[in-house]
């Protein structure tokens, strides 16, 4: 809070008005943690599945079209998941400019991993990974 | 008080059987600006002739004084006083030190002006019990306020956001010629916050309100928010809804719930906050 200009009390309280948003992430965040649940635990109970597999097995079952498509939306789910989080913990405790870079940071990071991850779960399904 | 050990807060009788710490372990005056840091004060000890003695630890700040705020030892004679932490402060000021300040009116829970924090937790100093507290007791004002003086906050801003909210009964239909009718069941949905009596315990327990305060509402006036807006006599829903719908004004509640657990009136804001929440969802589809 700017204490040292002269507002009317009421003045620093309205501040720029309502953004009249605010709806959408808070509805995402909850959708894509309901989303997060079964696909989490289908994730980890597979690789639990999975863990005795050899290496041939692993990719066979990690390039069938329901494990990649799965993966895609875990991937999307998690990663826009945390996005939305980490800009709520940055906005909460980072102020002033640090707090443009920060977010910026963080979206580029949120944005750019799930298409690795993406794009090497379609390079198992298309049989472009790289053999032992 | 009743114990529980419930996930989701309810209401202020209800506190956690076990806690890990007493109090977040980092130091006093840890990042404290070096004019804020509470320095030691001096003692101030009981008459002679008493015998049941209580201390107190109570911050003084005087803007006066250009010195930084310190914490006074007060020893209390309880024989010679009331049984509330407001008996003591009353003891003191009228006994020991007149210049003791602080704010106090009803002295029954109702006026909500000795709001304070009594051994860390916000409550008001009447209806707390002085054998309730800890030896020696710990007496700050509301955090996160600017001190006015000793033990009064200056509550400029909180009003402000309340005055925001626009706590008042809004109607474009034209006044009724006698009063205006709610079913029994609608006047019961103000059940529970109605009775918010603007101590703004809350709102000064709620880290949402510590680190972004100037944008976020703050509990106390959200309670007020959705007392309006379930109001069935209330006409313009739709006006607050648009006025709430902000990432910092509504949004940043992340439902800590510090401000159900320290309502010293038994309510339970963050219910409030999430019914808001949820008739906002609502309007959208």
């Amino acid at each position: 809070m700017d204490r040292y200009r002269f507002l009317s009390p009421l003045s620093r309280a309205s501040g720029l008005g309502s953004a009249k948003a605010g709806f959408t992430h808070w509805w995402a965040e909850r959708i894509t943690a309901i989303a997060l649940v079964p696909l989490t635990v289908w994730f980890a109970a597979s690789l639990i599945a999975h863990s005795g597999s050899d290496y041939q097995a692993f990719i066979a079952w990690a390039g069938a079209p329901v494990t990649t498509v799965l993966m895609i939306l875990l991937l999307l789910g998690l990663f826009w998941h945390m996005a939305l989080g980490l800009q709520v913990v940055i906005e909460d405790y980072v102020h002033g400019e640090a707090k443009l870079w920060a977010l910026l940071a963080m979206r580029f990071l949120c944005v750019g991993l799930p298409i690795v991850g993406i794009l090497a779960a379609l390079s198992i399904a298309f049989g472009k990974s790289a053999p032992l | 008080m009743v114990k529980t050990d419930a996930l989701i807060i309810e209401s202020s009788d209800q506190v956690p059987r076990r806690t890990l710490f007493k109090r977040f372990p980092i130091p006093r005056n840890f990042g404290v600006s070096p004019g804020s840091s509470v320095e030691r004060g001096r003692n101030w000890p009981a008459p002679a002739n008493a015998t049941r003695i209580k201390a107190f630890d109570i911050y003084r700040y005087d803007p006066d004084q250009k010195k930084n705020p310190r914490l006074d030892t007060f020893e209390v004679d309880l024989d010679d006083c009331g049984p509330m932490v407001l008996d003591a402060l009353i003891w003191i000021k009228s006994r020991v030190d007149p210049t003791l300040t602080f704010r106090r009116s009803c002295r029954e829970g109702v006026c909500g002006s000795c709001a304070m924090n009594i051994d860390g937790g916000n409550w008001l100093a009447c209806t707390r019990f002085i054998e309730e507290t800890q030896t020696p007791a710990r007496i700050y004002p509301l955090a996160n306020m600017r001190i006015i003086k000793d033990l009064v906050p200056d509550l400029t801003h909180v009003f402000a956001q309340y005055e925001m909210v626009e706590p008042w009964l809004q109607s474009k239909t034209a006044a009724p010629e006698r009063e205006r009718l709610q079913a029994p069941e609608d006047r019961a949905a103000l059940d529970g916050y109605y009775e918010c009596i603007l101590c703004f315990c809350c709102t000064s327990g709620c880290p949402s309100h510590w680190w972004n305060g100037d944008r976020f509402l703050g509990p106390a006036a959200l309670l007020q928010a959705w007392r309006w807006l379930t109001d069935s006599r209330d006409e313009a829903a739709g006006d607050r809804l648009d006025k709430l719908e902000d990432p910092f004004r509504l949004y940043r509640c992340h439902t800590i719930l510090n401000c159900t657990r320290t309502c010293p009136k038994g309510l339970n804001p963050g219910k409030a906050i999430a019914e808001i929440k949820k008739l906002v969802a609502k309007r959208h589809g």
